[in-house]
């Protein structure tokens, strides 16, 4: 059988990340956190900024983890997870996969400057990022992940400017792992995940994860919308191994941005006139920039 | 108390977890649909499972139990439908359709070879029922009763049973051992035969309805129409029925050298193929276009693959006989004007265009109609037979089907009605109304989410070289590769039900997609389910629909 999801070979479902979340219908981050962890697999600390994803995931007494978790402040997950490791280190146990992750504020704004210092010490953690595009958790703010153009409760009329480009600059730091990633294709997500924790060092993992409250599409579609931002080029997926770039995902028919940005309530008013307003071009450039640098 | 592993501050794996099944409005329900294929089936074929029953356990036995549910003839089919199926598969929109038909075949055939045997659904009960003919509508109705333990008692005017499959179709289109052997396999479930009685002739109607709880009467459309036109009594003037009855009994027939048809439907190209295989140079004569010939496609286009002429807008006017034999045929140029009642162009002749056709033979093709020599029932248009919904006629316990109710039809089409008089009768022995059984909704492309799916190749049978075929009757497409046809039915959508993608399963992002214990298949939990309708979204076959929170 030819068809791509057949199998769910070397796919992991064990709900590590179980039900019973106060994550909202169709949210990509819990998605997301689920498929990570079960890819980690049993022998894993999760090290979470403060944010959606520890919100919705640990009240007391109904936590969803089912593996130890620890919750630290918006700004310092990587530091605690580097603090872990070299507990571990110093005790001479493990080895255990420790996975610092955080949303898109405290991975490029708040919390950065403890993952600058996690990727310089070299610490054998992999740091997820769930990237939403703005600060969902707190009601929509912009972040320096929002993309350009996109309406949050802080840029009413569309955000000026473009997308801070973390990989790259993780990759900049010289550690051995980058990748890319979205939900939609959960196998690359979780081959990803688990090329990483194989690799001594540390690591970083872009996952691409919708807020259907924040992006303001339905639920149902946030496979649909990963899906677009690859198609489109907004968000290239590739692994940077050891400083080289590899395992580009090809597009395989190019879409227009528009497709993309019409499922979304957030480029609404880019649209309010009939006509695409001149945003829209400006998108589709940084597309094809993308499309270009990469080789999509 | 246990001590706690390293890093736990508070244990927590054994929580009970939050309900958030309760913020659901709208909830997942698994609905199964009918596939297009399916709905487009005369017969009702469960083409869908048996395609997947090939794809997914490559077990051609079981393949044929699901095929052989609703048709007992695979092998026949496969052969000689004109598959309406492939016409409605949803994968036309995406690339090509399924080869069903092929598939159908390839089953069908390994049954035959492995001489695998229909099962009996229940014991034998005492009700005893006539069918009267052994067509396909015959043998598929006694096929059907006899499953649910009726004595069954088939009446055959001719000396062999089959019907039209025995004496209308060619033997390179259906061998007829292929025949034979069905035939014997359904027979096999103690169903009593009788040739050569013609009911109504050699016994009466009534001493069947007398005898018999329910009778079945599918004789067929077994009579040719003659065409009035003067010197059709001529020597070596035959029908389309007879003149194929002729040669499929297995009687020489010497033709001559030119041979006529006239008719452009499915018996006019049988017989033009046959008349070309006996050595002739053979024209058809049809006083509309190729747009309004009402035989199937695929044998227009194999009549003209195999050199066959085709004189368009010419009608017969008279047919020239010397000393009583043909030796041509006088015809008449037609134009096609306004739409008559059919909905097909009127042809109306052009003065002065009247030309001559040589011809050593004349089929006259033009029409059959069915033969009730003492049958006596109601009918519609003075032709065939009237019925009701429940293929009742008007006499009490007398139930019709097939070609002598739906005019001249496919095989399939006969099967079909078969299947539903077997229904209607067993209701009506039982004294029971008949449930109408609503099907579940068709499902369409648009429906389908078909990121999933690849685009692949369709298989294509290939038939013998033309100079090959035209030698002798064998069989013009040899047999298909078995392992090719499993992967043309690892093409199948899957249209309407699950085929356990797990695309629900994993992206669920409340993990309430659960594999059931009992069944092994995907369940929804909807203790957790948030009712975001991303499952729906994604299912590619639309398996999943979301509907309202009751």
């Amino acid at each position: 059988m030819t068809e791509k999801s057949r199998y769910l070979e070397g796919v992991e479902k064990k709900d590590l990340f179980a039900h019973g979340h106060r994550a909202c219908g169709g949210c990509g981050q819990a998605l997301a956190a689920r498929l990570v962890h079960d890819a980690a697999g049993e022998n894993t600390i999760a090290c979470v900024a403060t944010g959606c994803l520890e919100v919705f995931s640990s009240p007391y007494p109904d936590p969803s983890w089912r593996i130890p978790f620890l919750h630290s402040l918006f700004e310092n997950s990587a530091a605690v997870a580097s603090g872990v490791e070299a507990a571990y280190k110093a005790l001479g146990k493990g080895p255990v996969n420790i996975i610092a992750q955080g949303g898109d504020g405290s991975t490029a704004d708040i919390g950065f400057q403890s993952i600058s210092g996690m990727f310089e010490r070299g610490h054998n953690v992999l740091y997820v990022c769930y990237d939403n595009e703005a600060y969902m958790n707190t009601g929509v703010q912009r972040s320096s992940f929002t993309p350009y153009g996109a309406r949050t409760t802080t840029t009413p009329t569309g955000n000026r400017t473009r997308k801070k480009n973390l990989p790259m600059i993780a990759a900049d730091h010289g550690i051995p792992y980058v990748a890319t990633a979205t939900v939609d294709d959960f196998r690359d997500l979780q081959q990803k995940v688990k090329k990483a924790l194989s690799i001594e060092g540390p690591k970083y993992i872009h996952i691409l994860a919708p807020c259907p409250l924040g992006w303001g599409h339905h639920g149902e579609l946030t496979v649909q919308v990963c899906r677009l931002a690859k198609d489109t080029g907004l968000f290239p997926i590739f692994e940077i191994v050891d400083g080289k770039l590899t395992n580009v995902r090809k597009i395989p028919v190019k879409v227009p941005v528009e497709e993309y940005l019409k499922l979304q309530g957030r480029f609404k008013h880019l649209f309010k006139r009939g006509v695409p307003a001149k945003e829209v071009a400006e998108i589709q450039e940084i597309a094809n920039e993308n499309i270009e640098r990469f080789n999509l | 108390m246990d001590k706690l592993p390293l890093g736990l501050a508070l244990d927590l794996r054994n929580v009970v977890p939050y309900k958030t099944g309760s913020w659901r409005t709208l909830m997942p329900v698994n609905i199964m649909h009918t596939p297009p294929c399916t709905q487009e089936c005369p017969a009702g074929n469960d083409i869908r499972g048996f395609l997947r029953t090939l794809a997914e356990k490559k077990d051609y036995e079981e393949a044929w139990h699901v095929l052989t549910r609703t048709n007992p003839m695979p092998a026949i089919c496969g052969r000689v439908c004109p598959h309406p199926c492939e016409e409605g598969c949803n994968r036309r929109d995406f690339d090509s359709p399924l080869a069903i038909n092929s598939a159908e075949r390839a089953v069908g055939d390994y049954g035959l070879e492995e001489n695998l045997e229909h099962k009996k659904l229940i014991a034998a009960r005492k009700e005893k029922v006539a069918v009267i003919g052994s067509g396909p509508a015959g043998l598929s109705c006694a096929f059907h009763l006899a499953k649910r333990g009726f004595k069954v008692k088939i009446y055959e005017a001719y000396g062999e049973p089959g019907g039209m499959m025995r004496y209308g179709i060619p033997s390179y289109r259906l061998p007829n051992y292929i025949l034979r052997q069905e035939l014997e396999n359904i027979l096999k479930l103690g169903i009593d035969l009788e040739c050569n009685v013609k009911v109504g002739v050699n016994i009466p109607m009534d001493q069947l309805m007398q005898t018999y709880d329910a009778v079945f009467l599918g004789i067929g459309a077994q009579k040719g129409m003659s065409v009035d036109i003067p010197g059709e009594d001529s020597k070596n003037v035959y029908t389309g029925v007879e003149f194929l009855r002729e040669v499929n009994s297995g009687k020489y027939m010497n033709v001559g050298k030119d041979v006529v048809v006239i008719g452009g439907g499915n018996t006019a190209m049988d017989c033009a193929r046959v008349a070309k295989r006996l050595g002739a140079n053979v024209s058809v004569v049809y006083r509309r276009t190729r747009v309004e010939m009402p035989a199937i496609t695929a044998e227009i286009d194999e009549a003209m693959e195999e050199r066959v002429m085709f004189r368009y807008h010419t009608n017969p006017v008279k047919i020239i006989s010397d000393d009583g034999k043909v030796v041509g045929i006088l015809c008449v140029q037609m134009e096609l004007k306004e739409p008559d009642a059919s909905g097909r162009a009127r042809p109306v002749p052009l003065p002065g265009s009247e030309s001559v056709i040589p011809a050593d033979t004349v089929i006259l093709a033009t029409g059959q109609s069915a033969d009730y020599d003492g049958i006596e029932v109601q009918k519609r248009d003075g032709k065939w037979v009237a019925t009701s919904e429940t293929l009742m006629t008007n006499v009490d316990g007398v139930f019709a089907g097939g070609d002598v109710v739906l005019g001249l039809e496919t095989v399939s089409a006969a099967i079909g009605q078969g299947t539903r008089a077997a229904s209607a009768i067993e209701d009506y022995i039982d004294g029971s109304v008949e449930s109408r059984l609503s099907r579940p909704p068709v499902i369409y492309s648009k429906d389908l989410n078909t990121y999933y799916y690849q685009k692949k190749r369709r298989f294509e049978k290939e038939a013998l070289p033309i100079h090959m075929r035209l030698k002798h009757f064998k069989e013009i497409y040899p047999p298909l590769d078995p392992e090719a046809i499993i992967d043309e039915a690892g093409r199948c959508f899957s249209c309407g039900l699950c085929f356990n993608c797990g695309n629900c399963f994993m992206y669920c992002p409340d993990n309430a997609v659960k594999i059931s214990p009992k069944t092994g298949l995907y369940e929804f939990d909807l203790d957790f389910c948030k009712g975001c309708g991303l499952c729906a979204k994604e299912c590619p076959c639309h398996y999943i629909q979301m509907t309202l929170e009751k």
